[in-house]
């Protein structure tokens, strides 16, 4: 991505006043030291020529904008059209998914709530509606919504797979099975195969899992290379939480070969790189996309793991995002936070209580994982109490999580009259 | 599988990956700073900082469509960014109403990309207030995500709330309740609600005209009668009743403090009554339609003039102030409910509107009586002022009261004589 500065900076070198310009790098380098805490870091200013980009946004020659304008001029011709509205709704949620820009998820929000506010709106804009709550990570009230859908509608596939997807994030494994059975009834076996693959995955039965994966791993010549992307990243998921790393980095590199620069599968092959050492890799693997804070959040782990001294930079610019993201009052990255709040800043105590709140809204492996290592990091093994039962009842099996597992039973172990008394306290 | 269930179902495929993590860039957000001045109790300066992004997707800045958004595209549209974001937004309390006048336009860099600066003072017809309330409604019909991160720094003090389109009002405080300011505030409206209602001036005139003046009947009459006058006085109703109108002629009073006198009768009444009624409107334990208390009101001044020409009551014209002082009261209160009372500040409200409107009344009082005693004995004052001028107000309040009993605009009446 452009760095907006760019202009500037080329005019500057180009009228060779080096020595401005290293004075320039010289404040910027001191700037994050002296205004960690500051959010608007620079003051405003007014740009040195007009011809200065400030900003990219989605040029006219991407289809995708023009098939933006092309539903919005449909939906304006006829604003009573439910269907119409869905259909853009569903271009820009798609578009946020694929660019990890969750603006569009506000857009197409506003699209559908005037049907929303109707006394009985069309399931379809409901599914939308509840899509995006599960985007934003309000599960419970995405969950409600889809359970009032199949209600109304019971052998509505995309409601079947989306609250699939809720109940496995939430770790409701028995909702989730009854839910790929009927998925299975009502769509046939390529969807139901993805969603028992993806709960057996998630229930320490990997090979199975694999198995069924790799009847569906070539969805056909016909299907968006999407389809075909997010089943070789979960196979990756699949591959790594068996300790399969060879397998997996070869599902994670065919995922993106066919959607390069899918900011969800940067951001988990990243975290892959640098949990097999190969932090060096993770940078050179998102170098290119720093705006993405998903993205960031990678590069300043592997910087921090390789002790390069760019880390102190970078490591003021994600509080800064983090800073800016709690402004909002939304808490939707506590899990990344939690992470990053361990790993780069070093602060457990801190870690752990995201960790903590974090689990109230999801239960995924990654969740579990965060947890575990900060209640290990504050030698607080009754805290990890919770996540162990869920481990006992789900049978996870993670080749990253079972050594933490092992750890925390041996401190619990040494200390039992602590967990116990936390037990007793525990709701 | 049929077209549209195929692409229901890729759409399903497509969505379920996403919650395995989270999005990579957050919601849309605005930083929007107010800065109190000062030296200047009316002006707020105003820094609003809007992402690009969503100033392109609200009003399109990539005029070229070419992808980027540069700074000449930026500056070319300055009044339209100005024009639509300043429109969606209000600061106000305590009555207080603000202008938003752009002073410059920036940029800045935040942690999603860069940001157009709006930089604004809000212009504010008062002194701005310990309770300020913010009206925010950017990119409400556009996206109920956004965010607009406010931030009000007054002196050392920092107030700060979020807002967006389900929540767009907040209301800050700037620093602990100055109650003594907020009196004296209320104490200039007071003051400037008395002076320039020219139907509560033109009722006090009307009732201090004569009280330089000592009404002689040319034909006394017996004690009987006296009696009867001493009760026509005090009812008011005689004068239809009379089938001859009394002789009687002004003369000048003798001595200025009975004159004074009169005057502190008819002013302290009037205080009285309208104060009750003030208090028990604002209160909420009183309330009549507007356009009957308006009615009143021009109906009060009507009488007040009449009673110059025909005297009815002269003695006791404190009893007309008095009485008619009730409604004029709840015409106050009208007045100070417009003023929007803050909350937990009613006591200093009422108070100082009260206080501001006795001064006001008194300040008329002060400026009226040396002038009037001097003036007394010329016939320039008590043909030209009393009679023709109380003519001219019964004439006035006529049309008021056609106007507002009648709810229609009489031609031209406006024109000449407002409220």
């Amino acid at each position: 991505m452009n760095d907006p500065h760019e202009g500037t900076v080329d005019e500057v070198r180009r009228s060779s006043r080096c020595v401005v310009l290293r004075f320039f790098l010289f404040l910027l380098l001191l700037l994050p030291i002296t205004l960690v805490a500051q959010t608007p870091r620079d003051a405003p200013y007014i740009p040195a020529t007009d011809s200065v980009v400030l900003q990219l946004v989605p040029p006219r020659t991407d289809p995708r904008v023009r098939q933006f304008d092309q539903l919005r001029s449909d939906l304006s011709a006829h604003p009573q059209d439910a269907a119409k509205a869905v259909l853009l709704a569903i271009a820009y949620v798609d578009y946020g998914r694929s660019t990890g820009d969750a603006r569009y998820l506000g857009r197409a929000m506003a699209v559908i709530q005037p049907f929303m506010a109707t006394p009985s709106p069309p399931v379809s804009v409901m599914l939308v509606h509840a899509t995006i709550q599960q985007s934003r990570h309000f599960f419970q009230a995405s969950r409600d919504e889809l359970t009032q859908i199949l209600k109304r509608d019971p052998g509505n596939v995309q409601a079947l797979l989306t609250l699939a997807t809720v109940a496995m994030v939430q770790g409701d494994h028995a909702l989730a099975n009854k839910l790929c059975v009927d998925l299975t009834n009502d769509a046939g076996n390529f969807m139901g195969m993805i969603c028992s693959a993806s709960l057996r995955s998630l229930s320490g039965q990997g090979a199975q899992a694999n198995a069924l994966f790799s009847y569906v791993e070539d969805p056909g010549p016909k299907a968006p290379p999407a389809i075909s992307a997010w089943i070789e990243g979960l196979m990756a998921d699949n591959a790594a939480r068996m300790g399969l790393a060879d397998q997996a980095d070869v599902h994670f590199k065919k995922a993106l070969q066919q959607t390069p620069g899918d900011n969800f599968l940067l951001a988990d092959y990243g975290e892959f790189l640098i949990d097999h050492g190969r932090a060096k890799e993770a940078v050179d693997l998102v170098d290119g996309d720093t705006q993405s804070d998903t993205s960031f959040l990678v590069l300043v782990t592997a910087e921090k793991a390789l002790g390069l001294p760019k880390a102190k930079t970078d490591m003021a610019e994600m509080d800064a995002r983090f800073q800016s993201m709690d402004q909002r009052g939304d808490h939707v990255f506590m899990r990344e936070e939690a992470s990053y709040l361990l790993h780069v800043e070093h602060s457990p105590k801190a870690a752990l209580d995201l960790a903590t709140q974090n689990w109230q809204v999801q239960r995924a492996p990654k969740d579990v994982r965060v947890y575990l290592e900060a209640a290990l990091a504050t030698n607080d093994p009754a805290a990890a109490t919770p996540v162990l039962d869920f481990i006992d009842s789900t049978h996870l099996n993670d080749v990253s999580i079972n050594p933490l597992v092992a750890q925390l039973h041996v401190l619990q172990a040494a200390a039992p009259s602590m967990t116990s008394a936390t037990k007793r306290n525990s709701p | 599988m049929n077209t549209r269930k195929l692409f229901i179902t890729l759409f399903a495929l497509v969505v379920s990956m996403i919650p395995l993590s989270a999005f990579a860039h957050k919601e849309s957000d605005a930083y929007l700073t107010l800065r109190t001045d000062t030296t200047n109790n009316h002006v707020m300066h105003g820094q609003w900082d809007i992402a690009l992004r969503d100033l392109d997707y609200a009003i399109g800045l990539d005029s070229r469509h070419d992808g980027a958004i540069t700074w000449g595209e930026v500056k070319a549209q300055r009044k339209v960014i100005e024009d639509y974001a300043l429109s969606r937004l209000q600061v106000k309390g305590d009555g207080l109403t603000c202008a938003m006048q752009p002073t410059g336009q920036k940029i800045d860099e935040h942690t999603d990309g860069a940001y157009a600066v709006i930089l604004f003072d809000a212009v504010c017809d008062k002194n701005i207030p310990s309770k300020l309330t913010v009206v925010y409604r950017l990119m409400y019909d556009l996206d109920p995500y956004h965010r607009g991160i406010v931030t009000i720094h007054a002196g050392d003090k920092i107030a700060g709330t979020v807002l967006g389109p389900a929540n767009p009002v907040a209301s800050l405080n700037l620093r602990e309740p100055e109650r003594w300011g907020e009196f004296k505030s209320f104490v200039t409206d007071g003051i400037w609600h008395i002076w320039t209602g020219i139907d509560h001036i033109l009722f006090l005139l009307s009732l201090l005209l004569p009280a330089v003046l000592i009404r002689r009947r040319l034909q006394p009459r017996g004690d009987g009668w006296r009696a009867s006058a001493a009760l026509a006085e005090t009812s008011g109703a005689l004068m239809a009743l009379t089938t001859q109108p009394p002789r009687y002629r002004w003369e000048a009073s003798p001595r200025f403090w009975p004159a004074c006198l009169d005057v502190i009768k008819v002013v302290s009444a009037f205080s009285l009554s309208h104060s009750v009624t003030l208090s028990l409107a604002v209160l909420g334990i009183v309330h009549l339609p507007d356009r009957l208390v308006e009615s009143g009101i021009a109906l009060s001044v009507m009488v007040a003039a009449l009673n110059n020409i025909y005297p009815v009551v002269h003695k006791r014209v404190w009893l007309i102030a008095f009485a008619f002082g009730f409604i004029h009261g709840l015409g106050f209160a009208s007045a100070l409910a417009g003023l929007q009372l803050p909350a937990g500040a009613m006591a200093a409200s009422l108070g100082g509107f009260s206080v501001g409107v006795e001064i006001g009344q008194e300040a008329i009082v002060l400026a009226f009586l040396p002038v009037a005693y001097m003036l007394r004995k010329t016939w320039f004052y008590q043909v030209v002022l009393l009679r023709w001028g109380s003519l001219l107000i019964i004439a006035l309040a006529a049309g008021w009261l056609m106007q507002r009993a009648f709810n229609i605009l009489i031609p031209g009446f406006s024109a000449i004589i407002p409220n």
